[in-house]
């Protein structure tokens, strides 16, 4: 495996590695949650650690992202808080989904250090699992090449201009094989300080070259979106494009900001009667089956959506190659808009559901007014 | 009561007129069948109650965007049957739920087929139906394998159901004459006024030996690629190791019935301290926990009743041969109390039979 070197001729991950290595010796954490190779080396777990001599097997950046990182943390802490300090390096995505599921009260980050770094994004998971050790290559090539703007990642991905510094602990900058530490809080600080690395400052170059990727997704993103739009907009588009989905729940069930244990639309509620399915059907000449499967998305989108933080989980999850993650991505984008709210962006930022604003949403006060008898009428 | 009703057209060109004359002549309350949802052969699974709107099934398109063993399974008593147009192991699956007080026979008029098999879900979405079906058609009418079906379906030995209310022979025909088999006395009531030449013939077994035959050999094939007699758990971690834990398998499989599923319920939701002692005892962990367990879990609750449908590979995000293990496992389990699933609705599910005298050296 070739990687870029620093002058100590240490690659980017060993120089992870070390940092958490050095970390757990001086007790500054208890343990270590990072992506390794599973046994048959044709895709990643996450894997949480106390013994240093695994981390040797820690790949810190994983070319795929088989399980968002919240997800494995929310399984570790739902149930509150635990004894041990726990460090976890994560895609800026997964900093994102863990701020919105600490909100939703489904992660306890007590004793948690999250650790971010910049992202190059990831593989599409059935790329890589059709031929790992290709993937490994295009993955190391993408780092190796500074490729920002590479196709072979996934596509929502592409559009992302949230992979650089997070609402982390420390997030870890890539320049020229040198890992820029950078620490994002005072909790952040006082373990650079312990581990004595001094924080660094000069970040004029690195912040340089992260804006113009930011610029370029941008624009990618703003290109999607309108093709995005004309799926989606509409109900008849809406229709057409999830006319494939099998309602196997796929995307609900990979998806980290989903936390219900059943979702209301696996409920004996969602399953009707004969007479009601008949009903149904005679009022319309023809029902399909498996029922209800665009309410089921639109029920996600209204659910989920303020909090989606576009990591792509659920494309990559989806047996019929429905483009969800750049649907919801797209919705997404709308509705956190609306209020003024970026999921994941700041653990300080309340749900938008969850905060009452005296003045908010103003039009739509005029559009009930103008609807009362004797309202306004425009 | 076996009859034969042959009419002179192609299978599906005869099956749907069957079913207009059905819906017509109000013998039934509705039509389930496959139909084309785009101009691109995609499918979807509809309940048609409308004569205007049947024009759109594909009742014999060869694929399954869904187990309508499942789908079934959410009808409650129904006054008047719905025809119902599956292949055999979305019957199977049905019978075995009907086993499990999923669902009742008495609401359905059964058609199934001779099946050649069907094509993975993901050529349903890709559009790229159409241009595999002149070879596919060729392949039933010469009992041959058509080289891009689901795995599963290659392996499959128990592809024409004696004992749904209607067969409709296909594989070894020659496509051009329709032959449906009628097993049941409903059937008969059903299609009494129906156009077409009557005769009292049984259906004949023998006519799916040459498939039957390539069928086996291709299973021995399937099963030799899923061996880990030699690696046992270790061989497991490897097949599973991948497992991105969304359990896709679990929610289309048609046996899995349950509301929620035992290892998404809390009973697995463990309490920090238990996943803290485990940290301790083995150094690491991963997570989400319980990756393998789950697929055991599964293969204990249902691989008896599995079909062998294929639907858990096809939806697989990690590209896991789900359907070949599970299929296998259930093969060995079944063997062992001579059951085969959805043979018939009389035959009980073993583990709901007590014997005094069984397995008597596990006592040993």
């Amino acid at each position: 495996m070739t990687e870029v070197s620093n002058k100590d001729g240490l690659s980017i991950r060993n120089q992870i590695r070390d940092f958490f290595k050095q970390a757990v010796e001086k007790g500054i954490f208890d343990a270590v949650l990072m992506p390794m190779l599973v046994p048959a080396k044709d895709s990643y777990a996450w894997i949480l650690s106390k013994d240093k001599n695994l981390f040797e097997d820690f790949n810190p950046l994983a070319p795929i992202m088989p399980v968002n990182a919240a997800k494995a943390l929310k399984r570790y802490t739902r149930k509150g808080k635990g004894k041990f300090k726990i460090a976890v390096l994560m895609r800026p995505c997964e900093i994102r989904a863990t701020i919105e599921l600490s909100k939703l009260k489904q992660i306890n980050l007590a004793d948690i250090i999250l650790l971010s770094y910049d992202c190059p994004g990831a593989l599409p998971m059935q790329d890589y699992i059709s031929d790992p050790e290709k993937g490994e290559q295009v993955f190391n090539k993408i780092l190796n090449e500074k490729d920002w703007n590479s196709k072979d990642i996934k596509p929502v991905c592409q559009i992302c201009d949230k992979f650089s510094n997070s609402a982390s602990d420390i997030h870890f900058g890539f320049d020229d094989g040198k890992i820029l530490f950078i620490s994002n809080n005072e909790k952040g600080s006082e373990i650079l300080k312990n581990l004595e690395i001094e924080r660094s400052e000069n970040l004029n170059k690195w912040e340089k070259n992260i804006a113009v990727v930011k610029k370029q997704r941008e624009k990618n993103k703003t290109e999607s979106y309108r093709t995005i739009s004309s799926m989606v907009d509409g109900f008849s588009n809406l229709k057409e494009t999830f006319a494939n989905c099998i309602g196997c729940h796929n995307c609900q069930s990979s998806c980290p900001i989903c936390y219900c244990r059943q979702c209301y639309f696996d409920t004996s509620v969602s399953k009707p009667n004969s007479d009601l399915i008949l009903i149904r059907a005679e009022n319309k000449g023809g029902l399909a089956f498996p029922l209800d499967r665009l309410m089921f998305h639109t029920g996600r989108m209204s659910h989920m959506s303020l909090s989606c933080v576009s990591c792509g989980l659920c494309s990559d999850a989806c047996p019929v190659n429905i483009p969800v993650s750049k649907i919801f991505s797209y919705v997404a984008s709308k509705t956190q808009k609306t209020f003024d709210y970026i999921a994941g962006e700041n653990i300080g930022d309340a749900l938008p559901m969850r905060d009452y604003k005296l003045d908010e949403l103003g039009e739509l006060g005029k559009l009930v007014k103008s609807a009362e008898p004797g309202g306004e009428t425009s | 009561m076996n009859k034969l009703l042959t009419i002179n057209k192609e299978p599906e060109i005869a099956l749907k007129e069957f079913l207009h004359f059905l819906l017509e002549k109000k013998k039934v309350s509705g039509i389930f069948s496959l139909r084309k949802i785009n101009d691109k052969g995609s499918v979807d699974y509809g309940l048609i109650t409308d004569q205007e709107n049947l024009d759109e099934i594909a009742p014999l398109m060869p694929l399954m965007p869904a187990n309508a063993g499942q789908i079934l399974s959410r009808f409650t008593p129904l006054e008047k049957p719905i025809a119902v147009v599956t292949k055999p192991c979305e019957f199977r699956a049905f019978i075995e739920l009907a086993k499990r007080e999923q669902g009742t026979l008495d609401n359905f008029l059964l058609i199934s087929s001779s099946c050649s098999g069907v094509f993975p879900i993901k050529m349903n979405a890709s559009g790229e139906i159409e241009k595999h079906l002149p070879d596919y058609w060729e392949a039933a009418k010469k009992s041959e394998i058509h080289p891009e079906i689901r795995p599963t379906c290659k392996a499959c030995e128990h592809f024409a159901p004696e004992n749904s209310d209607i067969l409709i022979s296909l594989v070894g025909e020659d496509q051009k004459t329709c032959k449906m088999y009628l097993h049941s006395e409903k059937a008969v009531k059903f299609a009494e006024g129906f156009d077409a030449q009557v005769s009292d013939e049984k259906f004949d077994l023998s006519k799916l030996d040459p498939l039957l035959k390539k069928r086996k050999l291709e299973k021995e094939n399937l099963f030799s690629q899923i061996d880990n007699s030699q690696t046992k758990l270790d061989g497991l971690i490897d097949i599973f190791g991948k497992c991105i834990g969304c359990h896709g398998c679990n929610s289309v499989c048609p046996i899995c019935y349950c509301t929620l599923c035992d290892f998404d319920s809390f009973n697995f939701d463990y309490n920090t301290p238990i996943l803290e002692r485990e940290l301790e005892q083995k150094g690491a962990i991963r997570l989400p926990p319980d990756t393998l367990f789950f697929h055991l879990g599964r293969l204990s609750h249902m691989s008896f009743s599995c079909v062998a449908c294929g639907q858990c590979s096809d939806v697989c995000p990690a590209d896991i041969p789900v359907a070949a293990v599970f299929k296998k496992t259930g093969e060995q389990v079944a063997g062992l109390f001579d059951f085969v699933p959805g043979r018939n609705v009389e035959e009980e599910i073993p583990v709901m039979i007590y014997k005094e005298e069984e397995f008597e050296e596990l006592g040993k």
